[in-house]
């Protein structure tokens, strides 16, 4: 109580609140979705929540092919989508960053397909690659360029094409925007001094501009990384993990197994193993910011 | 369960006729002044117009009706296992399955405790038993479903196509009888992009409950009775085979292992389909010349049998259920039953619904003839035989999940990922697993 009186006391008080909200909102959730992961739980059956059976749902998932297939499924859709909208948004954000007029105008036009929701986005591409009445068939129909329909929700490759399409249209312009912001920040003078020293474009994109960027391209890529490590909505939509499971990703799996399935225990057991994607990730993105930004001076 | 069903209702068809004075009693709908029922119902077109009679039911008894959700019906299940698992079931009405309802527990109350017998009498007794989970009554049925055939009989009509079918096969281009016909049929009809023989349900219980009807048709079954998978038989290698030799010979859109039914019901529709394997809620769209193509040409008959020479004859009910905490069941078990009334019941059959009330078979053809609809008063009596062999999926709590390890190997076969049998066993070995979970098998 005489601590607590104490002016030693008032940042904890103060932080209190706080404290008890993320324990209330994080740390409590977490822990019990841990505990669930040990236990047989059962949606609709509340009782199975203290149904403990030890490693069991993890000996599982460890034979369990469907799930590892997820997994590496989701690391190289990660991987494929983030390079490519990597690429395009950079490109997106230095070709914006020419123009002096109509600047502002375009930046808000790029921002459109992020105010989509991702559902909405998915019926979009559904609709566009359906193989009997979408677009893209009917144009390429029109165009005499196939004559039989191309299966693009279908076939593994273009299944997965389709998706990480709809993925790229939706968010590179995350990247764009973020790496705008970078390319604004930009000092002018290192660059101006280069092109006295006789640099060339290229020159100076490589090792002026790029370096100064490499701390924005990495957060860009962190805060997307968690984004596309926790794919549902648009995958739900336009295939539902199919067919044949060839565009399942960790979350459209958890999703059946703990909802339709009601097998809430085995879906977090899912859950808590592929949070290594998310933490490996992050933890990789991370080093590289700091190596980037200690390149840059930075930090130490 | 199956045959009692069958027998079930086809008596109930004739007790609708003979026992009309006999149900006669009105149900009282009681008065519940000032009160708010919440509700959770399922969403989408054609389940949407029966809640145009809600206003009618608080002029009556004085209540409130508040749709606290609407959503299609595998988000208001995921909703209601959510309600369930955080122990606040706030509402008092909802919208249930025949396939969903066993693994709710004891969610819901035993309406057999709440509504007098002779009003449940009114209910076509196989319906109504089909709607019992542990020999509960946990939901009053809506309308019922079961697969039936819709046709563009144009096809069938043109000289050329009769001729030539003849000449291949050595038979009469009529719907066809057997699935051996159909799949004959839906090859040969096929003429893609522009006209597919026909689209199948490729994915979730869709896949699954086509799949479990065509595996009957052959005489197999999803278990054997001890609970045993058993669909990695020789009858669910045939019935995985018409699928694939359907989706190889490019009869079917390839985008058919992703369909549900809106897209089936759209390609149909708007023509792209020679035959179509559906269920009654379409006739009324596929009749109506304002949204379908096919409203000219639109012919029906029963779904075609197996090598056994018998029906699939997949099927279920919507219906509705009453919660177990809800604050005014009197309330709730009013609202269920006025929905599901004589009147509720015309209301779902008019729009070519299978309706659960027996008096209504026979007042709906009536009314399709009064108003010219000659189309639909020729379909009851159709969709009536194929109910002869009506077959809900097992009523068990596992059924969805069973489903689930079902689809994606079925799913892999057809497009050649995995060998049939291979894909089968390997489903039966996963729905093992479930079933002694679950306890079920030893």
């Amino acid at each position: 109580m005489k601590f607590l009186r104490s002016p030693r006391a008032t940042p904890y008080l103060l932080l209190l609140p706080a404290i008890v909200v993320i324990l209330a909102v994080v740390l409590v959730p977490l822990l019990v979705s841990f505990w669930t992961s040990f236990t047989g739980y059962t949606l609709t059956k509340p009782a199975t929540l203290f149904q403990f059976v030890g490693l069991r749902n993890y000996q599982r998932l460890l034979g369990n092919a469907d799930f590892w297939w997820a997994f590496a499924r989701t690391i190289m859709f990660i991987t494929i989508a983030l390079n490519l909208e990597l690429v395009l948004g950079l490109g997106l954000a230095l070709l914006i960053n020419k123009i002096t007029w109509g600047q502002r105008t375009l930046r808000t036009i790029m921002m459109f397909p992020m105010m989509f929701s991702p559902i909405l986005v998915g019926f979009q591409f559904k609709y566009l690659f359906n193989d009997a009445v979408g677009l893209v068939n009917n144009a390429l129909f029109d165009l005499g360029l196939i004559h039989e329909p191309i299966a693009w929700l279908v076939e593994a490759g273009l299944a997965n094409f389709s998706i990480i399409f709809a993925e790229m249209w939706m968010s590179t312009s995350v990247f764009a925007i973020l790496l705008l912001a970078g390319l604004m920040a930009l000092p002018k003078e290192p660059i101006e001094a280069a092109r006295v020293d006789g640099c060339n474009a290229w020159q100076v994109f490589r090792h002026i501009t790029l370096p100064f960027l490499m701390p924005f391209i990495y957060i860009a890529l962190t805060i997307r990384s968690l984004d596309v490590a926790r794919a549902y909505d648009m995958v739900k939509i336009m295939t539902n993990g199919g067919p044949a499971q060839r565009t399942e990703l960790l979350w459209t799996l958890m999703t059946r197994v703990g909802y339709q399935n009601s097998q809430m225990g085995m879906a977090n057991a899912m859950g808590y193993i592929s949070i290594i994607v998310s933490i490996a990730f992050t933890v990789f993105y991370y080093r590289k910011l700091t190596s980037a930004r200690a390149f840059m001076g930075g930090a130490q | 369960m199956s045959n009692k069903l069958t027998m079930a209702l086809l008596a109930s068809c004739a007790l609708g006729l003979l026992g009309g004075a006999a149900m006669a009693q009105d149900f009282d709908y009681g008065k519940f002044d000032g009160y708010t029922l919440k509700v959770k119902l399922i969403g989408g077109t054609q389940y949407e117009k029966l809640y145009t009679r809600i206003p009618e039911w608080e002029a009556m008894t004085g209540a409130k009706v508040d749709i606290v959700s609407s959503k299609a019906h595998f988000d208001l299940d995921r909703e209601i296992k959510q309600d369930i698992a955080s122990g606040s079931i706030s509402w008092c009405v909802g919208s249930n399955h025949t396939s969903f309802a066993p693994q709710y527990g004891d969610l819901y109350v035993d309406l057999k405790q709440h509504i007098a017998q002779a009003e449940l009498d009114k209910y076509v007794p196989g319906t109504l038993a089909s709607a019992m989970v542990d020999g509960r009554l946990v939901q009053l049925p809506r309308v019922t479903d079961v697969s039936n055939i819709y046709y563009n009989k144009a096809l069938y009509a043109d000289p050329a196509k009769q001729a030539a079918y003849k000449a291949k096969y050595g038979k009469d281009l009529v719907p066809p009888e057997t699935f051996d016909d159909f799949k004959n049929q839906i090859i040969f009809f096929a003429d893609p992009p522009n006209l597919y023989g026909t689209a199948f349900a490729g994915k979730d219980e869709g896949m699954s409950g086509r799949f479990m009807e065509l595996l009957r048709a052959n005489g197999g079954d999803i278990f054997d009775e001890n609970w045993k998978p058993i669909f990695n038989s020789d009858a669910g290698v045939a019935a995985v085979q018409w699928f694939k030799d359907i989706y190889d010979a490019k009869a079917v859109p390839a985008g058919t292992v992703n369909y549900g039914w809106d897209e089936i019901g759209a390609a149909m529709a708007a023509g792209q389909l020679a035959i179509d394997l559906d269920w009654p809620g379409w006739a009324s769209y596929f009749s109506d010349p304002a949204s379908s193509k096919v409203a000219a040409n639109l012919g029906f008959a029963v779904s075609p049998v197996g090598t056994s020479g018998h029906r699939g004859g997949w099927s279920g009910s919507h219906s509705f259920s009453v919660t177990e905490q809800c604050d005014n069941i009197p309330a709730a078990v009013s609202f269920a039953v006025f929905m599901t009334n004589d009147e509720s019941e015309m209301m779902e059959a008019t729009a070519g619904n299978l309706p659960t009330r027996s008096k209504t078979f026979s007042d709906v053809v009536q009314w399709f003839k009064d108003n010219n609809k000659p189309a639909l008063a020729e379909m009851f009596p159709i969709w009536q035989q194929s109910l002869a062999e009506a077959r809900t999926p097992p009523l068990i709590p596992q059924w969805i999940e069973v489903s689930n390890v079902i689809w994606p190997k079925v799913q892999a076969a057809i497009v050649g990922q995995e060998e049939i049998k291979a894909a089968l066993d390997e489903a039966a070995a996963q729905a093992t697993t479930i079933m002694q979970d679950a306890g079920l098998l030893k």
